[in-house]
Order: structure tokens, then C-alpha cells, then sequence
């Protein structure tokens, strides 16, 4: 698979790069959706497959990011470029802040506080709690992106600002990765105990990888608004959370597994869309069958850097 | 005052209703150490196999026998479902990692919410009456036959497994399965039954609080089994997880919250407040109310 791997990544990034030209409209906008997907589902990745925690509650954060740009954008007035820090540090902000207290509970109960924050979330946006959200139609009529003179306004352009995000995070993953505290995540999942007592302090990076991934998730919402130049509450429920999560457990939680599990997720669906009653039917004994004969997901993530007489067989599994 | 009896009384009902569905949850994680998040999708299911025994099988007769055999009937089709679940999605990950099972059981679930669709159709259908209505009041507090039924009903059947498990061999097995199946297994405890008997017992369970949904709500939907699934999740892990008489517990909380949020407070709120006072719950006892300190296995 290594080698797959190393052809792989030029031929996909080739075939992305000259996609769009390739696509009617329609599926010019099934292909943003696969690179926005497929960056949450990254970012979702450095919580559940990095560091093995129980995170249910992605969209929250990929939701915090697209409110805030089309929030800042339609009663603030700011250039949508201009609240993309915004955008990142919000969703980052939250995630520490939601993480803090909440990082020490056990997988099962992380997973449910989790869908419970994104509940809580949804229950602001449809309440329009101080009449900034807008409510359950959400917020509609976002300006274009405007990149130093160069407006964003037709979908093939939206595409490639949405695909160098996709680059951008591609290329964070690497960096963590290979980093110190990507190595200490790896621990953190496999044994916290040990990892422990080697001197990594659990609580400071699951709290940084919360924020990290938060942040990232953000940025992916300030793409979507982008695109719809609309945000609206039904977008970031918790059911979307569930597909991130399934997304990432059924890739393999490895970067190719992920993009393959997006594609699985999203694309597929999109195609089988005439058969649209059956869809979820069949989708659903694909997602038993996937892990039945893949347990470890269909691209399963190899430990990156980790010395190998620290890498045992692991016992009861991520 | 008066407001204050009337949601008790309807939180009460609301939460017996969590409770009978909280105890499925809390069993399979007991044993198995696994969210069933088809279980939810299992009680909006048996909402509609009743439906269908009241109009094929029973004639659309509303007599105490027929009631009873809708009910006996529902909770046998569910619990073969129950079985039939265990077997095809959830046996063979018994030893994959942890997450994979999840997955599975949310694709079961998709399976069961979308198979109930493409049976029954997408539109809201509509629960017969099979209680007639009677209306007691007690001052100022009025309160159906049919919350009455709900409570007597569900409290007799958590009593009847409170007994089945504290007093029997074969609830003292399930209790053996699920403190150490590898130990259980070496005192000549066939798991594999244990977790068959879970599934038959949660799903019939569950079959009731379905049928108890329906006459409550009267309008059933394909999709409404990840709410109601949600909240007896909720109420088994207030009351703490595995733990028998905590999701009796959790659910009759959770329903009396309930209620009273939707009585003083506002009802368009109510999830939200729901789920802060299961985080609350949580940051404050990471194991429930009732649960246990588990030590982390290493």
C-alpha cells in the first residue's frame, strides 16, 4: 500500500487540480462538497484516529465556522476574506474551552457529551439566540470571497479555494504527523498510561487536539458558507457528526482512508441518488458490511514515527 | 401548584417510557461494552409492527385480549429482530476494535429507520386508540387511564427484571457476563446465550415503550427512534450505565426534568436543557449517579 500511496498522491492532486473542468455544473458543486467533507473528516481524524478520543460532535465545530464568517459577514459587514482568522479562532477557542472540562471522561460518555454540545448548538441556531443566527432559516446572502481583487464568484473558482484549503490541511496532517506532538497523540491512543509516565502530559494535548481540529473544522465552514453564500442550522446537526465519524472508522483513519471514506460517504450516495428511497437502506449494510470485513477500516492508518518496541498489539482496539 | 402536580404526573409517564427503553441500552452496554444505537431505531419499529397487528392480525379489536395480544405479539416480532441483529451485526465485530462495532450498530440503524420507511412510507401515520380514553381528576390534576397503564405497566415490568436479575441463576449470569465475560466463560457461563437473552429481554422491553410511545403520542414516524433512542440513551447514563435500577432511576429523572422545562421554562429549549444537565451530570460523576468507579483496564 506504500507504494500505492506514492503514485497515488500525484495522480489524485492531478486529477483534483484539472476535475472541475471535467464536471457539469452539478457536479462541480458533489466535488466541493467532497473537498469540504473531506477536510472536516480530516480534522475530525486528529481527535478520533489520532489520539483515539470518542469526538461525536464535529459539525459544532465546522458549524461555529461557517456561522462566524456568515454572521461577521451579513450584520457586521466584513469582507468575507477578512473573517476567516475569525473563523479558525472561534471554533478553537470553543474547542478548548468545551474540551477542558470534559477530555478526562471515558470513550462512551466523551462520545455522548460530545453529541450533546452539538445538540446544544443547534437548539442556539434554531432559537436565534440574540438575534444573530437567524433563526431555523439560518442566514442567506453572503457576499463573494474577494481575494485581493480576485472575486470568487463562479463555482469553479470556489472549488480551487476550497481545494487549496484541502492542501492546507493535507499538509498540516503531514506536519503533525511527523511533529512531536503528533507522536504524542500516537501514545496518548495507544497506551495513556504509559504514555504518561514517559512524561507527556495527557491533558494539555487532548486539549490541543480538540483545538487543533476545531480550528481546522472552522475553516472548512467558512468554505461552505462560501459556497451556499448561505448557512443554515439543519447543516451542522449532530446526524452530520454521526457521517464524520462513521467516515473516519470506516476510512481506516489514515489520510488516503479518509478522503476514500468521504468519497464512500458523500459521492457515492449522489450517484445511487435515483434510487433516492433505497439509498440509506443500502448505505447502511454497506457501513455493517465495510467493518465486518474490514474491522479496521478500509485503509487502515500505520503508526507514523513511533520506535517499534513501543508499538505492541493493541488489546481492546482503538 | 397545580401546574407543578400535572407535570409530575406527565413526567412520570414520560419517564416510565424512558426507562422501559433506557433498560435495553443499559443491559447490551452492561455485557458488551457497546452503544446498540439500533435500539432507539428498534422502539420507532415496534410502534409500526403494532400498528400492523392491530389492523391485520387482531381486526382492529380494541378488547382487553386483543390489546393484550398486540402487545405480546409486538414484543415477540422484536425481540426475533432483537436476536437477528446481534447476529448479523454485532457477532462478528465481538473482537474487532471498539469503534468498528459503533459503526456497525449505526449503520444498523440506518437499516432498520430506512427498512420501516420503505415498508410503511415516509408520512407521520397515525396510532389507533386501543385505550379508551377516561379522563380522572384529582384536584385540579387531571390524569388519562392511559398514563396510569403506562406507569402500572412499566413499573411491573421493572420490578419483574429488577427480580429476574438480582434473584435468578440466569440473572446472576447476566450479572457474571457483564462484571468479566473471559471469567464467566470459565465458570461454564455461555456468553454467547447471556447476550442472546439480553437481546430478547431489552427488545421486548423496548417493543412496550414503543407501543407506549405510539398510544402516548398517537403520531409514530420512520425517524423518530433517534430522538426517543437518544433520551433513554441519556437516562441510562444519568443513572450509570450497566446499572439495572440507575436507567429506572435516569429515566424517571429525565422525564421529570423534562417536563418541568417544558412547564416553566420553554418547551422549544428543552433539549438543550437536557443535554447541559447530562454534561453537568457527567463533569460532576463521570460514571452517573448510580455508576461505579471503573478502574481503566490497562
Amino acid at each position: 500500500m506504500e507504494k500505492l500511496q506514492r503514485f497515488g498522491y500525484p495522480v489524485f492532486f492531478a486529477v483534483m487540480a484539472v476535475l472541475p473542468h471535467l464536471l457539469n455544473p452539478r457536479w462541480q458543486a458533489v466535488a466541493i462538497t467532497f473537498l469540504i467533507f473531506a477536510v472536516v473528516a480530516l480534522s475530525q481524524d486528529i481527535v478520533l484516529g489520532k489520539c483515539g478520543m470518542f469526538n461525536m460532535g464535529q459539525a459544532l465545530f465546522f458549524g461555529l465556522g461557517a456561522y462566524a464568517t456568515a454572521i461577521l459577514n451579513s450584520k457586521f459587514g466584513w469582507p468575507m476574506l477578512a473573517t476567516i482568522p475569525v473563523a479558525i479562532l472561534v471554533p478553537a477557542l470553543f474547542g478548548i474551552l468545551l474540551a477542558g472540562p470534559i477530555v478526562h471522561l471515558r470513550g462512551d460518555y466523551l462520545l455522548v457529551t460530545t453529541i450533546g454540545f452539538n445538540i446544544v448548538f443547534v437548539q442556539v441556531l434554531q432559537n436565534d439566540l440574540g438575534g444573530l443566527t437567524g433563526g431555523p432559516n439560518g442566514i442567506f446572502g453572503l457576499d463573494a470571497m474577494n481575494l485581493f481583487g480576485l472575486r470568487l464568484a463562479s463555482q469553479v473558482s470556489v472549488y480551487y479555494f476550497a481545494f487549496a484549503v484541502l492542501l492546507f490541511t493535507l499538509w498540516l496532517m503531514h506536519n503533525l504527523e511527523t511533529s512531536k506532538a503528533g507522536r504524542a497523540l500516537h501514545y496518548l491512543r495507544e497506551d495513556q498510561l504509559a504514555a504518561e509516565s514517559i512524561g507527556i502530559n495527557a491533558r494539555v494535548y487532548k486539549i490541543f487536539a480538540f483545538g487543533l481540529s476545531a480550528g481546522i473544522a472552522g475553516l472548512a465552514g467558512t468554505v461552505y458558507a462560501t459556497q451556499y453564500s448561505a448557512v443554515s442550522p439543519e447543516a451542522f446537526d449532530f446526524i452530520q457528526s454521526v457521517l464524520f465519524f462513521s467516515i473516519v472508522i470506516v476510512g481506516g483513519s489514515s489520510v488516503p482512508g479518509v478522503l476514500l471514506g468521504v468519497f464512500v460517504m458523500f459521492v457515492l450516495p449522489e450517484i445511487f441518488r435515483e434510487f433516492a428511497t433505497w439509498r440509506f437502506f443500502i448505505f447502511g449494510f454497506a457501513m455493517i458490511l465495510a467493518m465486518i470485513l474490514r474491522p479496521r477500516g478500509i485503509w487502515p492508518a500505520k503508526f507514523g514515527r513511533i520506535p517499534a518496541y513501543l508499538v505492541k498489539e493493541s488489546k481492546h482496539g482503538a | 401548584m397545580d401546574i407543578f402536580l400535572q407535570q409530575l404526573a406527565n413526567g412520570l409517564t414520560i419517564g416510565s417510557m424512558f426507562a422501559l427503553v433506557a433498560l435495553g441500552y443499559t443491559m447490551v452496554y452492561g455485557v458488551m461494552r457497546l452503544i446498540n444505537f439500533a435500539h432507539g431505531d428498534l422502539v420507532a419499529a415496534s410502534a409500526f409492527v403494532g400498528l400492523t397487528i392491530y389492523t391485520q392480525v387482531m381486526g382492529q379489536a380494541t378488547s382487553l385480549a386483543a390489546v393484550i395480544a398486540i402487545f405480546l405479539l409486538t414484543a415477540g416480532v422484536m425481540a426475533c429482530v432483537g436476536v437477528l441483529l446481534e447476529r448479523l451485526a454485532y457477532r462478528p465485530l465481538r473482537t474487532a476494535p471498539r469503534l468498528s462495532a459503533v459503526v456497525s450498530a449505526l449503520g444498523a440503524s440506518l437499516v432498520i429507520q430506512n427498512g420501516v420507511m420503505l415498508i410503511w412510507g415516509p408520512q407521520m401515520r397515525i396510532f389507533p386508540e386501543l385505550v379508551p380514553q377516561v379522563y380522572y381528576t384529582f384536584g385540579g390534576v387531571v390524569i388519562s387511564l392511559m398514563q396510569v397503564i403506562i406507569l402500572v405497566l412499566s413499573l411491573v415490568l421493572m420490578i419483574a427484571l429488577y427480580l429476574f436479575v438480582e434473584k435468578t441463576r440466569m440473572g446472576a449470569a447476566i450479572r457474571a457476563a457483564s462484571i468479566d465475560q473471559d471469567a464467566a466463560r470459565l465458570m461454564g457461563i455461555n456468553v454467547n446465550q447471556i447476550i442472546v437473552l439480553i437481546f430478547v429481554i431489552g427488545s421486548s422491553l423496548g417493543a412496550v415503550g414503543g407501543l407506549f410511545i405510539g398510544l402516548y403520542y398517537r403520531g409514530i414516524t420512520f425517524n423518530m427512534g433517534w430522538q426517543y433512542g437518544l433520551y433513554a440513551f441519556i437516562a441510562a447514563i444519568i443513572g450509570g450505565i450497566g446499572n439495572i435500577p440507575g436507567a429506572m432511576l435516569g429515566g424517571m429523572l429525565l422525564g421529570l426534568f423534562n417536563a418541568f422545562i417544558a412547564g416553566y421554562v420553554s418547551s422549544t429549549w428543552a433539549d438543550a436543557f437536557t443535554f447541559i444537565l447530562l454534561i453537568v451530570i457527567l463533569i460532576v460523576r463521570p460514571t452517573g449517579i448510580l455508576g461505579e468507579r471503573v478502574a481503566e483496564k490497562v
